[in-house]
């Protein structure tokens, strides 16, 4: 019989794979660019968020403008780092933070001051937080307090301290505890970081 | 095809069947997406999309498919519904693509789709198989959306997002986590045993 060949089922799955593969192939192809955009957008609208620049981060024109004529974009020991500047002068910089959460990792940018005394404000582009609980590091409530701390009057690199701890600055999220923790852990470790960094090569 | 058929096809799907409580199918994703109504219609309207179209590219090939390899061919069809939902939500829906994570590429693996295509799609018609699967994909949705009203209700005092219950509501944070899934699930289950079991009583009388 013609299906207990070993001939033909090899053709049927190889007919139907290239006719699914051919398919998706193409939708992938004709969505690439807009994939792409849209996360290069999201992208943009948090760097600008965390420059705290007065742009409205739904007009993805603005966002684009700001990007065009004062943020520049660099790539520094395989990190990317973004440098505000304005009338030639640089405003800040914005460079990755990232570190275990407490379901996987998390994500985020930090913007800091030209001269690394000032805090710009924090955003996250990942993270797998239970959503209400450590879900809510991204919320304007969290991140919002961390515009403008300063960065000089600091103990052993502690940059950001829960409240009501002596020298709190900011509010950890009720109920999760160890996302806040794990939050401040990497923040201060990598502004050290960073901070070290670009005063070395100076 | 007969329209008593529809019917029973969707009476199966929907209740006697019913993928999630009847065949206790698909309860991975059941338990992950449902602490927010609205990731929970986009799931169940993607598990409709890809149960449907499978099912009936199945059926349309089956009398030329090998019996041996037809699993490897299920297989393969579905995962390109999936891809093509996967692509769809991260093209025009990315916030949504965002919350579903790796859930969407998980409805491959989702038992209902494959049980569907086994147990219906090999051996009825094209259209037949088409509406069983959208059947399927329904009954799991609609499960899905009790559980997830429960949950966001109780867990954040909304519904698809909008407030209905005040700043006085204190919300339930374990309805967000894992476990008040199941337990939901298990109260869905129980209940709907409770009245098939009476309904089949009252038959057999």
């Amino acid at each position: 019989m013609k299906k207990k060949s070993i001939i033909y089922p090899i053709f049927f799955m190889a007919i139907i794979t290239a006719f699914f593969t051919f398919i998706l192939a193409f939708l992938d192809y004709s969505t690439a660019e807009k994939v792409a955009n849209l996360q290069e957008n999201e992208l943009r609208q948090k760097i600008v968020y965390v420059f705290d620049l007065d742009i409205p981060l739904d007009d993805p024109e603005k966002v684009d403008r700001a990007f065009r004529e004062n943020i520049e974009e660099e790539t520094i020991n395989g990190k990317t780092i973004f440098t505000l500047k304005e009338n030639g002068k640089v405003k800040g910089y914005a460079f990755p933070v990232g570190g275990p959460g407490l379901w996987g990792s998390v994500e985020g940018f930090v913007g800091i001051s030209a001269d690394y005394t000032t805090l710009l404000g924090i955003d996250f582009t990942s993270h797998s937080e239970t959503p209400g609980l450590g879900g809510r590091i991204s919320e304007e409530e969290f991140k919002g307090q961390f515009r403008g701390l300063d960065l000089t009057e600091v103990k052993d690199k502690e940059y950001i301290i829960y409240k009501p701890a002596t020298g709190g600055n900011v509010d950890a999220i009720t109920g999760a505890t160890l996302t806040s923790k794990s939050v401040s852990d990497f923040l201060n470790n990598d502004i050290a970081e960073f901070i070290r960094e670009r005063e070395g090569s100076k | 095809m007969a329209k008593n058929n529809v019917k029973k096809i969707f009476r199966m799907g929907l209740w006697e069947d019913n993928p999630v409580f009847g065949q206790i199918l698909g309860i991975c994703s059941a338990l992950a997406v449902t602490n927010l109504m609205m990731n929970s219609l986009i799931m169940g309207l993607g598990l409709i999309f890809v149960t449907g179209l499978s099912s009936f590219t199945i059926s349309l090939i089956r009398q030329y498919t090998p019996k041996h390899i037809r699993m490897m061919i299920q297989v393969l069809i579905i995962s390109a519904y999936v891809i093509i939902v996967d692509i769809f939500l991260k093209a025009y829906l990315p916030e949504m693509s965002k919350a579903l994570g790796p859930y969407v590429g998980l409805i491959i693996t989702n038992c209902i789709i494959m049980g569907r295509a086994e147990a219906f799609a090999q051996k009825n018609p094209p259209l037949e198989s088409l509406l069983d699967g959208v059947a399927s994909g329904l009954g799991y949705t609609i499960v899905l959306l009790i559980i997830a009203f429960f949950r966001e209700l109780l867990g954040f005092g909304t519904i698809f997002g909008i407030e209905v219950l005040g700043d006085w509501w204190t919300p339930w944070t374990i309805m967000i986590m894992p476990p008040a899934a199941f337990f939901i699930l298990a109260i869905i289950i129980w209940i709907t045993h409770n009245i098939k079991e009476k309904n089949e009583r009252e038959v057999a009388k």
